[in-house]
């Protein structure tokens, strides 16, 4: 259930946040306590200076009845550090360095408030505050303060829970982190169930999110908009090789029938030439195929697009027309071109060549004797149009999405020569292009309007 | 003909060597680029087929490596690749034609010949002859017995292209690659009937025709009639 790769993620996180927090406990605690330590160190200053203004006012006597000293007291260090203890202060008088009253300890004094630590034997360390007055009639009182018990039980405290703290969160950490990867792995577990499953069946079987978590949901949707996308060209290389397939069928079963007549025509000399040319021609059919199946991927893998060139598109037009115009005469149909001079584009002259021939030959193929054929140019703004389009019988209406297809052929039979590529390749052109192609709707016969970009060919 | 064929399939070696033979030529065979680099610097020959892809090395390097070292034979390329940019990278490399397999035996040889007598011909030679035949290069002026020919400009081409290779074999892929500048084949009669346009002003107001068809292969023009 849980991978080691879980594991040490979930260490590493549980372990990052924990010393992350106790970090943060320790920091505000020792905050607390500082603050608890200045809070008494101000009152012991301002204890201080009550002190001289006692003895200014009211001299030593008062002084020593607010310390609740008898005359001549004087504690041995023992007895002076048991005071500490109990009473939580200490003091000691001296004129000039001669004590007077109070404790004869060798605790330090600072001559201003300030903290220090001080080991008292058994009782373990405490925190003192010490200072010295200077007063006059050289009489200096130093005097020693306690840390407030109260404090240090706060800090205290603080230490205890920051331990507990420390013992009790991390595996509680852990354990909620866990939990959080469960609940996020889980739902991409059953993803990968389902993604084996629809490995079996990719065309029909698609996920489905079993969380409502945005991510998994969107990472669901994108997986099944791949596997639509895998579906359609499976798809269209099944329509491919059952082309490729059907294509050669015909002409290579016609090979072997010219093969076979030839062993019972071995004799006869014309009648095996006769042979030999038939089956040469539906050799040149089946090689046909697949030059333009290789031409169509090299067309389509891009790689003419970095050999782009500026060229006038109205000269090659007119040059194409000139070449076809005897073709169409000479079977019958009339062929009209209207073509605006001087339209430059930007693109593969040689690719857009064929473009134009396979719409006309597909138009020559595909429409009857006597029927009008027609070329035309025109030039908007940023995009040349160029229509080629005939009268004849068209393209039937279900069919008109299916004209690019590869080995899409209007008669099934497949009885005529062709092979279904010439309008695939007029398409590849395009997108190479990036022009626009379409086949008119509610036209009689079948017109081609293809709109090729010209902004870049001015730009040049 | 003297003619050095680097191709390492033995099929394909053994079709054109027999062909070659039939038509009485000298064929010296390797099937690696080393040994016909050293074979082409050593030897004038007339013209050079070069496969295109060979094994340890591509064909295209070998060309280019023959150009660099100054061998000037007529290159002709032999690939499988029969795309636009292959072609053009071929004859940038130095290959004079190239020539997309599977191929008829014709096609190859009418190339041969084309590339054998290329040298020559040259380049700004203005006035072209063939029997009773004259074309002007400058004027564009086609005269056959003492007729002048007006011709369109396709038609003018074809008769160009054929009469700078006259007596040879010429295919309609040969046609479509000089004149149309066509590398892809388009299904219809685009050719024939350019042919056969060029045959109704050329041929038949004389007597006898120059263009002959080869049946199965190609045109080829002749400047004597058959009798």
């Amino acid at each position: 259930m849980i991978s080691r790769y879980h594991l040490t993620q979930t260490t590493l996180v549980g372990g990052t946040l924990w010393a992350g927090m106790l970090l943060l406990l320790w920091i505000i605690s020792q905050l607390l306590v500082w603050q608890d330590k200045q809070e008494q160190q101000s009152e012991f200053s301002e204890f201080l200076t009550e002190v001289e203004i006692m003895l200014n006012e009211h001299g030593l006597e008062h002084l020593l009845q607010e310390f609740e000293l008898d005359e001549d007291v004087i504690w041995s260090d023992t007895e002076a550090r048991a005071h500490l203890l109990d009473d939580g202060w200490l003091v000691s008088i001296y004129e000039q360095d001669k004590l007077l009253f109070g404790a004869n300890t060798e605790l330090s004094a600072a001559t201003s408030a300030q903290w220090q630590s001080v080991s008292l034997g058994e009782e373990g360390d405490t925190e003192l505050l010490s200072a010295r007055l200077d007063l006059p009639d050289n009489l200096h009182v130093h005097y020693w303060q306690k840390r407030d018990d109260m404090h240090a039980q706060k800090a205290e405290f603080y230490e205890q829970l920051s331990g507990w703290f420390a013992l009790l969160s991390l595996p509680f950490i852990l354990a909620v982190i866990v939990w959080l990867q469960l609940k996020r792995t889980r739902p991409l577990q059953d993803l990968s169930a389902q993604l084996e499953k629809v490995a079996h069946s990719p065309d029909s079987k698609r996920t489905e999110a079993s969380t409502s978590h945005p991510d998994i949901v969107a990472l669901s949707l994108a997986i099944n908009q791949m596997l639509d996308e895998i579906t359609r060209l499976h798809g269209n290389m099944k329509t491919m090789s059952v082309g490729i397939a059907h294509d050669l069928k015909t002409p290579l079963s016609r090979i072997s029938n010219r093969l076979q007549s030839m062993y019972q025509d071995l004799d006869d000399t014309a009648a095996l030439e006769g042979h030999i040319d038939k089956a040469s021609s539906e050799l040149a059919q089946v090689i046909n195929t697949f030059n333009n199946l290789v031409r169509l991927n090299a067309i389509e893998s891009g790689k003419h697009i970095q050999g782009f060139k500026t060229f006038d598109l109205s000269a090659l037009l007119d040059e194409l027309a000139q070449s076809y115009l005897p073709v169409f005469e000479d079977s019958g149909r009339r062929f009209d071109v209207s073509i605006v001079p001087s339209v430059h584009c930007h693109g593969d002259r040689d690719l857009l060549g064929q473009l134009i021939c396979n719409l006309l030959e597909n138009a020559l193929e595909h429409s009857h004797e006597l029927s009008h054929v027609w070329l035309r140019l025109q030039s908007h703004t940023d995009s040349a149009l160029l229509q080629v389009g005939d009268d004849g019988p068209g393209i039937p209406q279900g069919d008109q999405h299916k004209v690019f297809d590869k080995f899409y052929r209007a008669d099934i039979s497949r009885g005529r020569p062709g092979n279904g590529l010439g309008l695939s390749i007029v398409r590849a052109i395009c997108d190479v292009h990036k022009a626009q192609l379409c086949l008119l709707e509610q036209q009689p016969g079948a017109v081609f309007n293809i709109e090729i970009p010209t902004r870049s060919a001015r730009r040049d | 003909m003297h003619i050095l064929l680097v191709e390492d399939d033995p099929d394909t070696a053994d079709f054109i060597c027999a062909g070659l033979a039939q038509h009485n030529a000298r064929v010296q065979h390797c099937d690696n680029a080393e040994q016909a680099m050293l074979s082409a610097s050593a030897t004038p020959f007339d013209v050079i087929i070069f496969d295109r892809l060979l094994p340890n090395m591509d064909g295209l390097d070998a060309v280019r490596v023959l150009r660099a070292s100054k061998v000037k034979t007529p290159i002709i390329m032999l690939t499988a690749l029969s795309d636009t940019a292959d072609r053009v990278a071929g004859l940038e490399a130095g290959a004079d034609d190239y020539l997309v397999k599977p191929f008829a035996f014709a096609e190859l040889y009418a190339r041969l010949k084309a590339l054998a007598r290329r040298q020559p011909l040259r380049a700004d030679t203005q006035e072209l002859f063939l029997g009773e035949l004259t074309l002007n290069r400058t004027s564009r002026q086609v005269i056959r017995a003492g007729q002048e020919i007006e011709l369109m400009p396709k038609e003018y081409q074809i008769l160009e292209y054929m009469m700078q290779n006259p007596e040879q074999l010429i295919t309609k892929t040969m046609l479509l690659e000089q004149v149309w500048g066509f590398s892809f084949d388009p299904k219809t009669s685009l050719v024939q009937t350019h042919v056969s346009r060029l045959r109704n002003k050329l041929d038949k107001p004389f007597a006898f025709d120059m263009i002959k068809t080869i049946r199965g292969s190609g045109y080829l023009l002749t400047g004597q009639s058959d009798d």
